[in-house]
């Protein structure tokens, strides 16, 4: 059987777990009080990749653009994958990038991997930023296929391709799980619904074997660790942070509230009275099927 | 850039088992309203451009044009049945760079033409992705899930847009999107750099757009438009990526089949489990199904396993980014009122809301508001609802 490379590439993002994240009193995210982790999103793909570790003996290496405290997300991800080569893209021209100039730096860093990659996963959508576009961006710009939506793959390691299932949500229209077939490389966007299933004995005893594996690797990820700046990544200046970002964030404002739709009846929710009558009010609102 | 380099906006139609998807029509009412009022304030001629991909679309074309467009771009293929994000890429790419397709729009400026002006996706899980890899293809900005757009001329002073120095940017798109508190409203602008330092051009400006958000227009039956037919070039390898079978799937949490609906939100916070129990109950006496607002899908509480992966679950999500829900009655407990909720329930015949903020923007989408933390207000509801009922039935 031959190699297979897979490479993740992950991000650092705001932990929106209770006791972690912080909202301003207006419903808004306070960025300076609210801790950062690796993204849940990120953290499928890396479970994504670890699947490809387990069942097919897949190199794995991991990928970030950030600050240099991004190295956290890297760790958390080591030891959900086992990674075994852990990147870090750090600099300040980096800094302010959108999603294509993103792209541009994670392309130039997938290309510095051991190995040729085989399959790059990312997540669905950052959960910060929530577009979803640096995955497709970088995949177009490495020239791997794209398949988004990704809710189960194989790969043949002697035929060189992979088969994968996506899960298509259109507006209208009940959901669909498509199933593809698609030559490597691709770069695969893991759906939120993804789980990895291991049915045979030999994978849950190499599931276990590089789940310790990835303990040790991870409590040690220095050693896996290798931090590029924009020299060191060989990337075009003017194609990488805000200079290669076609957009900018212009102006940021509260989404002025709209008239009131409806004229609420404030009740009192310690006042027996009023719960009577919200309950009597729910009733009649639900007896309305009977009429029609 | 010369007034004909960029014109027009194109808009990527989506099609899936021969039929339209709403947001088809949507993208194009909006993009009518935006160019009417453009082309009258400009004294200019630009088009609202459709852009349909596929196999036997052509009949479609028509119900574009009635539907806003000028001009109806047709790509009919036999290999365009599926959608492949490569194949589709470079065949939009293509029409997006064509200075014939530009003289079969507008004979006037085609010599001059060298992108459209802007562009519209679907943000689904078709036009999501092929945006993406279109405007990295194209090199241009994009932003993802708009739900307002507005065309100005700006003053920018930006450190290396524009060197420091204030520049006008004219016709200039405006790409409103909420945050992912629903509470802000980030407005993305497409630029070109014209530092000289890092000098580039930056079209078309390219949005996303949310499905549900922007109104068609009605369909005029004299509307008058051009259908060009294009012939793609298709690399033959691209299709090794194959298409092997396509299965629908029901979504697993059914909100049609119920008369009501109870949500919660961020308010489950003190208790979230004994909480999550009281909605449960509350909904089961009422034969609801039970919604979250989106917040709750990202786990942001610590709860057991199995409430986790019951309820904390994109599928459960009411709202823009998940279900549009018209239940005879909607009961929110402990949610806020983010415009991205609210897009979801509004429908909804009769809207009850339980939270202890009276100032919280669900009472204005709300019938009943009911004041007060939901621990305590739940298990009220559900005694009395057990002595309404044995009086109804007595």
């Amino acid at each position: 059987m031959s190699q297979l490379n897979v490479a993740v590439v992950i991000k650092l993002e705001p932990d929106f777990s209770e006791g972690s994240v912080s909202y301003n009193p207006d419903g808004t995210l306070n960025r300076a009080e609210t801790k950062n982790t690796l993204g849940p999103h990120s953290a499928i793909a890396a479970e994504a990749a670890f699947y490809a570790k387990v069942k097919y003996g897949a190199r794995v290496s991991v990928a970030t653009m950030g600050p240099p405290i991004a190295e956290l997300a890297l760790q958390t991800a080591q030891r959900l994958s086992n990674a075994d080569e852990l990147h870090l893209y750090s600099d300040r021209v980096f800094a302010g990038a959108d999603t294509l100039a993103t792209a541009e730096t994670l392309k130039a860093g997938i290309k510095k991997m051991q190995g040729d990659i085989d399959i790059v996963f990312s997540g669905h959508r950052a959960s910060d930023g929530e577009t979803g576009q640096t995955g497709p961006q970088t995949a177009w710009k490495l020239g791997f296929t794209f398949l988004g939506n990704v809710i189960d793959y194989e790969v043949d390691l002697d035929a060189r391709t992979i088969k994968a299932k996506r899960l298509i949500s259109l507006q209208g229209f009940c959901d669909i799980v498509e199933e593809v077939e698609a030559p490597l490389p691709v770069f695969i966007a893991v759906d939120p619904s993804y789980k990895p299933i291991f049915n045979t004995v030999s994978q849950r005893l190499s599931f276990a074997k590089y789940r310790k594996e990835s303990e040790v690797r991870s409590k040690n990820h220095k050693y896996y660790l290798q931090v590029f700046n924009v020299e060191q990544l060989g990337a075009d200046k003017t194609l990488v942070g805000l200079p290669g970002s076609p957009t900018i964030v212009y102006k940021v404002e509260r989404i002025p509230q709209g008239k009131a739709k409806r004229q609420a009846e404030v009740l009192d929710g310690s006042n027996p009275e009023h719960i009577r009558k919200a309950v009597s009010k729910i009733r009649e609102a639900l007896s309305a099927m009977v009429i029609k | 850039m010369t007034e004909g380099d960029y014109r027009h906006v194109y808009v990527v139609i989506e099609v899936q088992d021969g039929k339209l998807v709403p947001v088809s029509f949507e993208m194009l009412g909006e993009a009518r309203r935006l160019f009417d009022k453009f082309n009258k304030q400009n004294d200019s001629s630009e088009k609202v451009v459709a852009v349909l991909l596929g196999q036997n679309v052509k009949e479609i074309s028509e119900s574009l044009i009635k539907a806003g467009a000028d001009a109806v771009i047709i790509a009919d293929n036999p290999d365009l049945k599926e959608i492949r994000n490569t194949t589709y890429t470079k065949i939009i790419s293509q029409i997006a760079k064509d200075k014939e397709i530009a003289r079969r729009i507008e004979p006037k400026y085609a010599d001059q033409f060298k992108r459209p002006r802007y562009m519209f996706f679907a943000a689904d899980s078709i036009g999501r992705h092929l945006s993406s890899t279109v405007l990295a293809e194209l090199e241009a900005g994009l932003a993802s899930d708009i739900n307002k757009l507005e065309i100005s001329d700006l003053e920018i002073n930006h450190q290396q847009k524009t060197n420091g120095m204030p520049v006008i940017y004219k016709k200039t798109l405006e790409m409103y999107r909420p945050d992912f508190s629903g509470f802000l409203w980030t407005t993305i602008l497409c630029l070109d750099n014209t530092n000289p330092a890092i000098e580039r051009d930056y079209h078309p400006q390219s949005c996303s757009i949310i499905p549900g958000v922007f109104e068609p227009i009605d369909p005029d039956q004299k509307r008058n438009g051009v259908i060009i037919e294009y012939v793609p070039k298709i690399d033959q390898n691209d299709l090794r990526v194959k298409v092997l079978s396509r299965k629908i799937i029901k979504s697993q949490i059914d909100f049609d089949s119920h008369k009501a609906v109870v949500s919660f939100g961020r308010g489950i916070k003190e208790s979230p489990e004994q909480n999550i129990k009281l909605i449960e109950r509350l909904a089961k006496d009422l034969g609801a199904q039970i919604g979250v607002s989106l917040p709750i899908s990202k786990k942001p509480f610590s709860v057991s396993q199995s409430v986790a992966s019951t309820y904390m679950i994109p599928d459960r999500v009411i709202g823009t980014s998940g279900r549009k829900i018209s239940p005879l009655v909607y009961i929110a407990a402990g949610i806020s009122g983010a415009m991205q909720h609210i897009a979801g329930m509004k429908e909804s015949a009769f809207v009850v809301a339980i939270n202890p903020d009276d100032a919280a923007p669900i009472k204005d989408e709300s019938d009943i508001f009911i004041k007060g933390r939901m621990e305590d207000v739940i298990p009220l509801l559900i005694e009395e609802f057990k002595v309404q009922s044995q009086t109804a039935t007595a």
